[in-house]
């Protein structure tokens, strides 16, 4: 099936080698990092995690929500989305190796990365996230793949295909738990150490990951001719505005909360990224863009006049990625560790091999779900002629 | 053809020392190896017998005297790369409202609101960094200390987001660069590996006490078994009012002050 | 054109698949390491009676002693490593560097003739940082 890939037209190619293009010159940034060492990123000592650990939990973020077709398709059998289930699990499958790939940049010496195996620890939430990620990569790579090919024979998919993708349900959800767990069970890092941190991180994942495969839909549209259907768009936009209003919701409740109860170590952060901390508001305009943008374009999908239409759409789709994508990478990792346990405010800016490793990363992941793409669409084209 | 290739696999490593390790041998007159004894103690020791602490009398430390920490990084060939991105450290000093920022700061006294306070490890009882380690390089040792295994260490840096003390550096570049006057009794750490106080293991192992509370010229330091109710420090900590850092997070700190 | 395409497929496939076979056989082989002895150390006479193991056994197997060495001083704190003659060593690459450092070259020597690159040195003093 996979050779369907190697067979397109100039665009296809010309796109295909620009992002080998930017892998090459991630995989130098890298080599760079290699070499001498993580000096070459704008962390530091205070603010340890930066550009590479935000990334990371977007993405996971993104790949959690391919649950939001899978689970009507199957379990309600909506047939609208027969034919986006599985651009949804293609794309959870290059947002899982993409989150796994940031932690692997992140890591300080990533030749020992298999002593997480060797000396599994179960009282550490990275071993349950390392578990739940590779399981769930695997799961929706071994789905999706025999449905498809199952498609193409025009046979029905192997029997042991519906157990794996009913498991992968509760398995998206415990994906992006885990990946909250890691940050709010800390002590002392207050913007992290809350309760709603894992509900909030499930409501932003399945507003950005829904609007991001309404693109993507719309994207193939256009470069393909493949539609997805005007059904399923529709459904899904309602699907990521109520995610993104949840999101907004669970904001609230945490400025409720910090402000309210007037506890500095609970205000802090929050008082730091909304409205800066002793004069030091690195992050204030973006965190405001980020709160407009995100109500702006809830705003619109929840208007049916405005996002039945394609363009209102896909500019409220961008926004409310974008403005998630801030919130939940540079808002919340950023944010967590100002100030820092000796109270002190440190900036952050990344650096340029630090856009560019990431650049390169997402280069790869849009790599891949270029090629799985490539081959749903042929297998799909192949069938309706 | 073997000399040839002797000679120069020693010009290549001899340019790798020169590079990884210059400035040592450059610098140290007496260069060798500490022989070896051994240790204080013979067998397995039994877990939880011991829990080694500290008491830090802060009315008796000196605003400008920085002795402790001096002698702890040159002793343990602690980094200095003269940035405070990159910076490393075990221990250092920091003002009174930094070091307990949820302590009492409504009209403390300008004595107390001006002192500068020593901030280490605290080693503590119900450690979050230990507990976030994915790898078990970071453990509690069976006599209190959290102890690093720089073997094992993957510098995910999990420890220093779950120590709410900042007490963990990271090295973000190669360490051996940047150690000015190495000591040859301890060995360094490598690129990648994240480091912090060992309450001196090193020296407990032969019997001596940590390096800082030796060079306190005010003998401010006090450490001892916190588990033995004869110690000193269990005696000063019994006749005096003392603090811990953030005992509100439940870690239960082996370290004390008195302010 | 269907057939050719599978046969230039199935002709790739091959070259391939051989091309892989003479690497991975190309790494992994060992013939001619046994038969090209393995450059002495110009050993400055060390009593080799004092260590602790026979000479061939540590040739063999002194990355497992190490290795386990560091476990039980680091992690347990067993730090005494008794003999098999009953003599007792602390667990530390010191005390095989105590006579062992004699020669500069001790450890290199062999590591770089069987290409393989510990990271001790990364951390720990070598014989060759020693005057």
């Amino acid at each position: 099936m996979i050779e369907k890939a190697l067979k397109g037209n100039r665009s296809y190619w010309i796109w295909i080698a620009f992002l080998i293009a930017v892998i090459g010159i991630g995989l130098s940034a890298y080599n760079q990092q290699r070499w001498f060492g993580l000096t070459v990123t704008g962390m530091g000592r205070d603010i340890s995690w930066g550009l590479y650990i935000a990334q990371f939990t977007f993405l996971v973020g993104v790949a959690a929500s391919a649950v939001m077709v899978v689970l009507p398709y199957y379990l309600h059998h909506q047939k609208e989305f027969a034919k986006t289930v599985i651009i949804g699990e293609f794309m959870a499958v290059s947002a899982t190796l993409m989150s796994m790939l940031f932690i692997l940049a992140d890591m300080g010496r990533p030749d020992r990365l298999l002593n997480i195996m060797l000396y599994p620890s179960p009282h550490s939430m990275v071993f349950w996230d390392l578990m739940v990620l590779s399981g769930y990569l695997v799961m929706n790579l071994v789905s999706s793949w025999a449905m498809l090919g199952a498609e193409r024979k025009g046979a029905q998919p192997p029997a042991w295909v519906k157990p794996l993708v009913y498991l992968s349900i509760p398995w998206a959800f415990s994906v992006h738990t885990v990946t909250a767990f890691l940050y709010a069970g800390m002590p002392g890092r207050h913007l992290w150490l809350t309760a709603v941190l894992a509900p909030r991180f499930l409501a932003s994942a399945f507003a950005a990951g829904t609007a991001l495969l309404i693109l993507v839909s719309l994207i193939l549209k256009r470069t393909t001719g493949f539609d997805t259907g005007k059904e399923a768009r529709a459904k899904l936009t309602v699907l990521a505005a109520y995610a993104g209003l949840a999101n907004i919701f669970f904001l609230g409740t945490e400025f409720f909360t910090a402000f309210y109860s007037n506890v500095p170590a609970y205000k802090e952060s929050l008082q730091y990224l909304f409205f800066g901390l002793d004069g030091n508001c690195q992050f204030v305009p973006l965190m405001w863009f980020s709160l407009i943008s995100g109500v702006a374009s809830i705003g619109v999908l929840l208007v049916p006049k405005l996002r039945n239409s394609t363009k209102w759409l896909v500019g409220a789709c961008s926004a409310l990625v974008l403005s998630i994508w801030i919130d939940k990478g540079v808002g919340l990792i950023l944010g967590g560790f100002v100030p820092s346990p000796l109270q002190e405010i440190v900036e952050y800016t990344p650096t340029t091999t630090e856009i560019c490793v990431t650049l390169g990363i997402w280069s790869i992941g849009i790599l891949l779900l270029t090629l799985l793409l490539k081959v749903f669409v042929a297998v799909k084209m192949a069938n309706e002629q | 053809m073997m000399n040839e290739q002797r000679r120069e696999f020693i010009k290549k490593t001899a340019l790798g020392v020169f590079a990884g390790f210059g400035v040592a041998s450059g610098l140290v007159p007496a260069f060798s190896l500490e022989k070896t004894v051994l240790p204080a103690w013979d067998e397995k020791p039994v877990p939880g017998k011991i829990r080694w602490g500290m008491l830090i009398d802060m009315r008796k430390c000196k605003e400008d005297c920085q002795q402790c920490a001096a002698v702890c990084h040159h002793v343990h060939n602690v980094p200095d790369f003269r940035n405070k991105k990159d910076e490393v450290k075990w221990m250092w000093k920091n003002p009174y409202q930094n070091v307990f920022p949820t302590a009492s700061q409504q009209f403390v006294s300008k004595e107390i609101k001006d002192r500068s306070c020593l901030a280490l490890c605290n080693h503590c009882a119900e450690s979050p960094c230990t507990k976030a380690c994915p790898t078990e390089a970071t453990f509690k040792r069976w006599d209190g200390i959290v102890a690093m295994d720089y073997h094992r260490c993957i510098g995910c840096r999990f420890c220093m987001a779950a120590c709410p003390y900042g007490s963990r550096s990271f090295n973000w570049q190669d360490p051996r660069m940047a150690i000015h006057d190495p000591v040859t009794t301890y060995p360094t750490r490598e690129q990648g590996v994240v480091e912090k106080c060992n309450f001196c293991s090193d020296r407990l192992v032969k019997g001596q006490r940590p390096a800082c509370t030796e060079a306190c010229p005010e003998q401010a330091l006090t450490f001892g078994d916190l588990n033995d109710p004869a110690s000193d420090i269990r005696q000063l900590l019994e006749t005096n009012a003392t603090m811990q850092r953030k005992p509100e997070l439940g870690t239960k700190p082996s370290v004390f002050y008195i302010i | 054109m269907e057939v050719m395409m599978t046969r230039s497929k199935l002709l790739w496939m091959i070259a391939g698949s051989a091309l892989l076979l003479l690497i991975l056989f190309s790494v992994f082989r060992k013939g001619e390491a046994e038969t090209v002895p393995a450059p002495a150390p110009r050993a400055v006479a060390v009593d080799s009676t004092k260590c602790i193991a026979p000479k061939e056994f540590m040739r063999a197997n002194h990355m497992r002693v190490l290795y386990e060495w560091r476990n039980s001083s680091v992690r347990e704190g067993n730090r005494v490593h008794v003999a098999s003659n009953g003599s007792r060593f602390e667990k530390s690459l010191n005390t095989c560097l105590g006579c062992h450092s004699n020669n500069r070259m001790f450890c290199f020597n062999c590591h770089s003739y069987a290409n393989v690159k510990p990271k001790c040195w990364n951390c720990h003093l070598s014989p060759m940082e020693t005057p």
